[in-house]
């Protein structure tokens, strides 16, 4: 990929920039050829890579390297995009924002730092990955587990500061977040919670500050650059249950929201109870077109057909206890009385207990796999997928609304419909994962313009997304309208206020700095 | 279902200086999809067998008609459902080694 230019700045201010940062982390961990711009472009992108181009790629090896790259950055006025592995698949993956900010590939960062056997946390570097940290509690034989998401090639850091979502107890990985220490946009370095003391041992024990709270202000944000964190783990069950429940029509999801949500609430489940639909085992089995040989969606005769051959429900509920026996059984017991209030059919039961092997697709038992990302070979050739994922309050009745109203769009749009809900508490994350084949300029015209579409009909109905792709994140933060926006025009005092030169992430979820608010908006070549 | 595999813990030293050693580099950097039962290998397997080759040929270090110079295409642009590799993933030098371990074929 050609040189995109930060804004306002010459080819000579940039070379300038580029031998600063080069005399920093060493030139070969300086990348800005056009193939390196390229290894940094967003993998899924709707479109042309082109959209959001890195200038270049820079990975320094330490926290004095990092502080001293974002003093040059703001001498040069050269913006630099953080990220912690740059696997934000769906999402973006590496790309920055804005065209011609510099991506900082904090990968080198990749020691686990500390691992407490005893109290159940981690203290982790950005570039150690969910594969790396489990290695390591293999390792260790360490009594631990952890949460991963759906695909857990990328960073432990870097997904939970994306509020990213796993499987488990542990599975709002936001909330395992405890003690943060990050690198300001002035270069300054600070530590949050018990670590403002240094050396103090509970740095990553309790989760609040003295004074205001700032451990998520680094998360889904462009105020600094976090360059270790605690992260809570869950203690390894002595058992696990796990109860499959197949859930025969579409509208069922209904009542099962409203059984398993007031379970969750009162802690009796502690899981985040993931519930597919039945595309999400499809997509495994093979390929599109040898379902449904067709561009137009899958027309529900024919999803009937395939559900009977495959013996699926619409849904599937796989929900997991975690304990000792007895507690796993007695919850069990509660747990399947609840559920067999509407649905007759038994469900089937797989119990593991220590000592048991633990295979690798268990991503309810935390353990990483990136084979989800076969999904992209359901559509073939270049295949991808963006992730439309509004929260719900855990109700059926909201659940069903916004099911309806997504489900109508993307029908609409001729699209298949791929939901999945994830009870998290008190709401539901309900991500629909839009799948195209890059390399088909109508189906990638048509996807964006159904994002829009999903974007501003979810936002009239009131619900809002958790998470956006680069090219929806202005659009996103336009339907938080509360006051005018107060929550956006929040954001952005602190950011001037810590970030006058706009350098960290301009744009990261539609917050820009004054320097480049001429840039909200642009490249999004959608609607409205 | 395939058992967890374990990676091995990728090598001590200078990850830009030539002469890593092939094999662990791609267990611990290539292993998260190309050990048995990754995403790599489920798909490759499909393919494999498509070509009418046996299945155990989904696994990169069974293939025998690899080339170091396809090996190093195939990572750094990507391929199919495989995203492009970083050289944060892998260094040049890294996947000289690499390259030079799969590229049975030259």
């Amino acid at each position: 990929m050609k040189l995109h230019l930060p804004p306002r700045v010459s080819p000579k201010q940039f070379q300038s920039a580029m031998t600063a940062f080069a005399g920093v982390v060493g030139k070969e961990w300086l990348m800005d050829t056009d193939a390196d711009r390229d290894a940094y472009a967003d993998t899924y992108a709707p479109g042309s890579t082109e959209e959001w181009p890195a200038s270049a790629a820079v990975a320094p090896a330490s926290v004095d390297e990092v502080r001293a790259i974002v003093r040059l950055a703001n001498e040069h006025k050269v913006p630099l995009w953080p990220v912690a592995r740059g696997k934000n698949l769906g999402y973006g993956t590496a790309a920055p924002r804005m065209e011609g900010t510099v991506v900082m590939d904090l990968g080198r960062m990749n020691k686990v730092l500390e691992l407490d056997h005893k109290l159940a946390y981690c203290v982790v570097e950005p570039g150690v990955g969910f594969f790396d940290l489990y290695d390591q509690i293999q390792r260790e034989k360490a009594p631990l587990w952890l949460s991963v998401p759906g695909n857990a090639w990328g960073s432990v850091l870097g997904n939970a500061l994306e509020h990213g979502i796993g499987y488990t107890s542990y599975g709002l990985h936001a909330r395992n977040l405890c003690g943060i220490e990050a690198v300001l946009p002035d270069g300054d370095l600070v530590r949050t919670g018990m670590g403002a003391m240094a050396g103090n041992p509970a740095f990553h024990l309790f989760p609040m500050s003295y004074g205001p709270t700032w451990d998520l202000a680094f998360s889904q944000s462009n105020l600094g650059i976090v360059t270790r964190a605690g992260v809570w783990l869950q203690p390894a069950p002595e058992t696990s249950l796990e109860i499959v429940w197949d859930i025969p029509k579409v509208e069922d999801i209904g009542w099962v929201i409203d059984t398993i949500t007031p379970l969750k609430i009162s802690g009796l489940i502690d899981q985040n109870v993931f519930i597919p639909s039945w595309l999400g085992k499809m997509v495994l089995k093979g390929q599109r077109k040898d379902f449904w040989d067709k561009p137009s969606a899958i027309p529900d005769w024919r999803v009937d057909e395939l559900l009977k051959e495959h013996k699926l429900g619409y849904w599937q509920v796989a929900l997991r206890l975690y304990g000792e026996e007895p507690v796993v059984k007695a919850r069990a017991e509660v747990v399947k009385a609840a559920m067999k209030r509407n649905l007759d059919a038994a469900p089937q039961e797989h119990w593991w207990r220590q000592g048991d092997p633990i295979g690798q697709y268990e991503t309810t038992m935390g353990v990483p796999s990136a084979v989800p990302l076969q999904m992209s070979d359901w559509i073939g050739g270049r295949g991808a997928h963006m992730g439309f994922s509004p929260v719900v309050p855990a109700t059926g009745k909201h659940v069903l609304d916004q099911m309806a109203l997504s489900r109508k769009i993307i029908a609409d749009f001729d699209v298949d419909f791929y939901a999945s809900f994830t009870i998290g508490g008190r709401f539901a994350n309900n991500v629909n994962m839009l799948m195209y084949d890059r390399d088909n300029a109508d189906e990638v015209a048509k996807m964006r313009k159904l994002f829009d579409a999903l974007i501003v009909q979810t936002a009239k109905a009131g619900y809002a997304e958790y998470r956006t792709h680069l090219g929806w994140m202005d659009p996103v933060m336009k339907t938080f309208d509360f006051n005018n926006h107060a929550l956006r025009r929040f954001d952005e005092k602190v950011k001037s206020a810590l970030d006058p030169n706009g350098i960290i992430a301009p744009g990261k979820q539609g917050v820009w700095p004054a320097a480049y608010a001429d840039k909200r908006g642009s490249a999004y070549k959608g609607g409205n | 279902m395939p058992p967890y595999m374990l990676r091995p813990v990728a090598p001590e030293g200078d990850r830009l200086k030539p002469g890593r050693d092939g094999k662990t580099v791609f267990e611990a950097q290539c292993g998260y999809c190309h050990l048995v039962g990754g995403m790599g290998t489920n798909l490759l397997t499909k393919q494999q067998m498509m070509a009418g080759n046996p299945p155990a040929k989904g696994l990169l270090s069974n293939r025998d008609d690899l080339t170091a110079d396809y090996v190093k295409a195939v990572v750094r642009m990507g391929k199919g459902a495989m995203p492009q590799q970083t050289k944060v993933d892998l260094t040049d030098a890294e996947l000289d080694a690499v390259a030079a371990y799969l590229g049975k074929a030259g």
